[in-house]
Order: structure tokens, then C-alpha cells, then sequence
């Protein structure tokens, strides 16, 4: 499979901000080729090629070259620590990245389980705090319940899962949407293909659908 | 079992560092050879550096670079860039008037690169610094100059980038805002993510013509006419005195070299006293070199740029076999006469002329000769 034939290349992630972003990108006059089976990989349609890939993956496919632009979380965005043009906050998956713990625990933190170790580490070194990062996958709010860890930082969206479990959101530690992230060479040398694609987006982004 | 375990902790090389078999360590020999030879015609006079080097925490790449602890218990660091150490070495030598040609080739180390593609903890670059003197002649004939190595590697389609980080620090510098407001404002102008920017120069009260400079920054890319645009966000005199000198290095490079734009290119606007530039080529995400001009860091007038060898190959393509000789000599006078016209020959290693035929048919050598004539392959 070779990817040089197409004008541009765009990454998306797979899960709930797929359809967002199909929607936008339609909405900006693009609309992308939709996949014709559920196993197909990747699709192509006039002069673009779509890369379906779990949201994690989507800066690493960008930062290296092989797609041109692509669409991943803030959130995402900083626990890959990629180096991307990021041009456009496309408005959708808004979420933000919270401190959780037990409702009456102020014990200094001393081991934080999170789907984000990167970013922890990160915010605790920006602190001054020092505690062990636990990785996790999912489910990470059951670290808490079960004394795993005595905090965890993980996405929230409206905080109702944090309530059913009886833990409180203690302190938010950055906001979070979908954004579209373009490699730094591609912008420069597909300038033509990308520059009007990004205004567009822009102008999407600011006049919400109906 | 645990005899295998060990072997293969013995057959282990550190993560980001790899062997290099012969068709690539050819190909890196004859692109390096190549472009000591362009810098060395261009008048560039060869140096070596230590690498390893007094561990120094101002050093720009200090957190990144490996460290070690010597005998005296003193910290070393393993040379992690160029340009620091070329200016260090020319600090100690006796600043003779005029321009100061230096070209350089060897590895580099960093402890936490992404390991990935043209990515590693080991890597090896070469390049030119011009010392002890500053004008637009010499950034042109930089830009030249690196435009060239890049031909020499086989990338005809590759671009260079200019950047003015001295005209972002310009306007930066006119917000009077303190070092993390300045910070977060460059990064966003650096991710190009306009939107942010937007939010920032807002909370941190910038406004006027000043605002809409900063909000312009992220855009200004492209071709020439991006100049023009630039020269309308140029608030102040200094601003208009870097755009000016940009303008005369233009109109010295060579027909046919005609760089991109990106004025929001500030990645090092602190260091960069001048422009800064890097080039790309199609298909291939990462620079593939990267220079500028740093007046006033360490030395009164310096400019250069460093490519990167492991980038330029992967972009340029890998050569598919490793290098063949020209003959397979029976005898040592043979080779000798052989070589002595230039060619590459192997010497054999046994009299048994079958074996010695399937090694050459095998190899693809074409020729076979002994002292008294051409043996059929």
C-alpha cells in the first residue's frame, strides 16, 4: 500500500469522535470517503486517504510523516508530547483532564493511578509533588475504590461516573477538545492542499451545526 | 535456559543505537566523503571535537545529553550538538580578523530522543560554521551552501524553510510581558494554534496593532509575498531592520534556490539573533537540516547549520545491495596491478577455482584474473 498518490492523508481516531469529525470535515467541504466494511483499515476517496487508528496512535502517525493531518484530543495531544502544528480547536469532545480522590482524603498523594502517566508525572514535577505513576487502561476510578492508588488522574466529561463511584473531582488540571494536528513538513510543502483545509475548519468550528 | 538469556543480554545494544551493515555504511561514508568535499571546495577548513565534554548545566541540551562521572568524580556529558562545542573551541583560540570557515562531521548522543524514524539516541551529523563576522553575504552563501549538500545527496526536490526568530522576539519582546506569559504566547505561536494564541493575548492584555502582529505570526507562511505581509505587523524599528536584512540575503542567493517562508517559525528565538532555516522534502516528515545565524551566544558573529545524515538517507532512499568489487585476483601482484587502475579487487582465498567461480557468481563480481589471464567466471 503506498500512501504518495494521495493528495493529502488524514488520521482519525476510531470510537465517538470518529462521526464528529466525519461531520466537521463534511460541514467544511470536505467530506472524507466512509468506510465500506467494518475491517477495512483505511479508505480512500478523491485525492485523500482516511487512516482509521485508536486515538493514541493518531500523533504518532502524524508526527512521522505518514498522515498529513489528523484529529486527536487535547488530552491525548499532551500525554504523546508531540512535536505538531496543532491549528484548529474543532470545538467537539470537550472533556478535562481532573485530579479524582476519595471525598474526605487531603493526605498528601503518594501513588496516582492514571491512563495518562505522562502528563502526571509531568503536573506532579510541576508541583513540586513527588509520587509514584501508576499505569492503567481503563476503569481507572476502581485504583481509588480499591486503595491501588490514593488519587487518580483521568478524563472527565460531566462527572457523573465520578459521582455514582462516591468520589469527588478535586481539582481540574486541563481542558481538553478535539483538535486537528498537521505535521510541521507536510503544512510547509502541501501548503496549497492544507492552508485552505485549516481555514475551513476554522470557519466550521466557529458556527456550531444545527 | 539461562545460559541463552545471557547470551542475548550479551547480544544486546542499547535502545536508539544500531548497527549500520554494509550497503547503508557504505552509502553514509560516500554522503559524508561528499559533503566534506562540497564544504572543503566552498573553503571550509575540517575540525575535530572531543566527544566527550565538562558537563555543563547552561548548556543548551544539558538535561538531554548522557551523562558520566570520570575519576576525579567530575561530570562529563557525551557531545550532544555541534555548534555549542564549535563555539567553546573558538573561544579559546586566537580571534584572527575576518570570517572563520569551519566544517565538521561525527556522532551525536541524546539520552531521550523518540527513538523512531530518523530518530535515534545515536546519530551522526555534519556541517559548516562561519565565525568572526556577520553580514547578508554570508547567510546567502549558507543557504547556498546547504541547498547544495542536499543536491549532492540526491534530493532535487527538496525545499528550504526560512524563519526570522529575531522578528518573533521582536514583537514578543514589545509585549513587556513577563517570562511565562512570553513563554506560553511563543508556544502557541510555535504550534500554530491561533485559537490559543487568541485566548492568551487576550487575558494577558495585548492589544492594538501589537495584538494583531502576534495574532498574524502563525499564518505568515509560504512564498515571497509573505514578506510583504510581515512588513505591515513591523511595529517597531528593529523589526523593520531584521525584515530589511532578510531582504538583502534574498537577493543574494543563486537563480533557481527560492526557499519557503514561515515567519512563526521560532522554535529557539532566544538563541537565533537572525534567521533560521530548515528544509523538507516531500513524503518525509522531519527536517532534514537545521541552521541559522546566533550572533551574541558565546561568540560576537556566528552562523551555520548541521545536517542530519540518518534523515537525508532515509529521505534520499537506501541503496538495496552492499557494495561488489571489481575483480577477484588470483594472486597479490594481480591485485596490485589491478588496483593500481583504480579498481576495487578481492584477493582470493584458495586455489580451488570452482569455489572461487560460485563465490564470484554468487557475488555478482564480474571478473576474475591470475597472472597470466582472465580466468572465465
Amino acid at each position: 500500500m503506498t500512501l504518495s498518490g494521495f493528495d493529502w492523508v488524514v488520521a482519525l481516531p476510531k470510537g465517538r469522535m470518529m462521526a464528529d469529525a466525519y461531520r466537521i470535515f463534511e460541514r467544511a467541504g470536505y467530506p472524507l470517503p466512509a468506510a465500506a466494511g467494518e475491517r477495512e483499515l483505511w479508505h480512500a476517496g478523491e485525492g485523500v486517504a482516511v487512516l482509521e487508528l485508536r486515538g493514541g496512535d493518531v500523533p504518532t502517525y502524524v508526527d512521522l510523516g505518514i498522515a498529513d493531518v489528523g484529529v486527536a484530543g487535547r488530552d491525548v495531544l499532551l500525554e504523546a508530547g508531540r512535536d505538531l502544528y496543532e491549528p484548529v480547536d474543532l470545538g467537539f469532545g470537550a472533556c478535562r483532564l481532573s485530579l479524582i480522590r476519595r471525598p474526605d482524603d487531603e493526605a498528601p498523594v503518594r501513588r496516582v493511578a492514571s491512563k495518562y502517566p505522562r502528563f502526571t508525572q509531568a503536573w506532579l514535577r510541576s508541583r513540586g509533588l513527588v509520587a509514584d505513576v501508576v499505569k492503567l487502561s481503563g476503569n481507572v476510578e476502581l485504583a481509588v475504590l480499591t486503595g491501588l492508588a490514593d488519587a487518580v488522574v483521568d478524563v472527565v466529561q460531566t462527572g457523573s461516573t465520578i459521582r455514582a463511584a462516591g468520589l469527588v473531582e478535586v481539582e481540574v488540571l486541563a481542558r481538553s477538545s478535539a483538535r486537528l494536528v498537521v505535521n510541521r513538513s507536510a503544512l510547509k510543502l502541501k501548503r496549497a492542499v492544507l492552508w485552505p483545509l485549516i481555514e475551513r475548519l476554522r470557519e466550521a468550528a466557529r458556527t456550531p451545526s444545527g | 535456559m539461562e545460559r541463552d538469556a545471557r547470551e542475548e543480554a550479551r547480544n544486546v545494544i542499547p535502545e536508539g543505537t544500531r548497527y549500520y551493515l554494509p550497503p547503508e555504511a557504505q552509502a553514509r561514508l560516500q554522503l559524508t566523503q561528499r559533503w566534506r568535499e562540497l564544504f572543503a571546495a566552498w573553503g571550509y577548513a575540517p575540525v575535530e571535537l572531543p566527544a566527550l565534554e565538562v558537563y555543563d548545566p547552561e548548556h543548551p541540551l544539558a538535561e538531554r545529553a548522557f551523562k558520566l562521572v570520570d575519576k576525579s568524580g567530575r561530570v562529563l556529558a557525551l557531545r550532544s550538538e555541534f555548534t555549542t562545542a564549535l563555539v567553546r573551541m573558538v573561544r579559546t583560540q586566537p580571534q584572527l580578523p575576518g570570517p572563520q570557515r569551519l566544517q565538521y562531521a561525527g556522532r551525536l548522543w541524546l539520552r531521550d530522543s523518540e527513538v523512531g524514524l530518523g530518530r535515534l539516541r545515536e546519530f551522526a551529523q555534519a556541517g559548516v560554521e562561519v565565525f568572526g563576522a556577520s553580514s547578508p553575504r554570508i547567510d546567502a552563501e549558507l543557504l547556498a551552501l546547504a541547498a547544495e549538500a542536499l543536491r549532492v545527496a540526491g534530493l532535487e526536490g527538496a525545499r528550504l524553510e526560512v524563519g526570522l526568530p529575531s522578528f518573533v522576539a521582536d514583537l514578543l519582546d514589545a509585549t513587556g510581558l513577563e517570562p511565562e506569559p512570553l513563554q506560553r504566547l511563543h508556544a502557541a505561536i510555535d504550534r500554530k494554534n491561533t485559537p490559543e494564541l487568541a485566548e492568551w493575548i487576550e487575558r494577558y492584555g495585548v492589544r492594538g496593532a501589537l495584538a494583531d502582529a502576534l495574532l498574524a505570526l502563525p499564518d505568515l507562511f509560504g512564498g515571497p509575498d509573505v514578506l510583504e505581509a510581515a512588513r505591515k505587523h513591523a511595529i517597531s524599528e528593529r523589526a523593520r531592520m531584521d525584515l530589511d536584512w532578510l531582504e538583502e540575503v534574498l537577493a543574494l542567493l543563486p537563480a533557481g534556490l527560492e526557499p519557503l517562508f514561515d515567519l512563526g517559525m521560532a522554535r529557539a528565538y532566544d538563541y537565533y539573533s537572525g534567521l533560521h532555516f530548515r528544509a523538507y522534502t516531500p513524503d518525509f516528515g522531519l527536517p532534514l537540516l537545521g541552521g541559522g545565524r546566533y550572533d551574541g551566544a558565546g561568540v560576537p558573529f556566528a552562523a551555520g547549520f548541521a545536517l542530519g545524515l540518518e534523515r537525508v538517507l532515509e529521505a534520499a532512499g537506501l541503496p538495496a545491495a552492499a557494495p561488489v568489487p571489481d575483480a577477484l585476483a588470483l594472486d597479490a601482484a594481480t591485485a596490485r596491478a589491478l588496483r593500481a587502475q583504480g579498481l576495487a579487487v578481492e584477493l582470493a582465498w584458495t586455489d580451488d577455482l570452482d569455489e572461487l567461480r560460485a563465490y564470484a557468481r554468487r557475488r555478482g563480481i564480474p571478473r576474475i584474473a591470475g597472472p597470466e589471464s582472465e580466468v572465465a567466471p
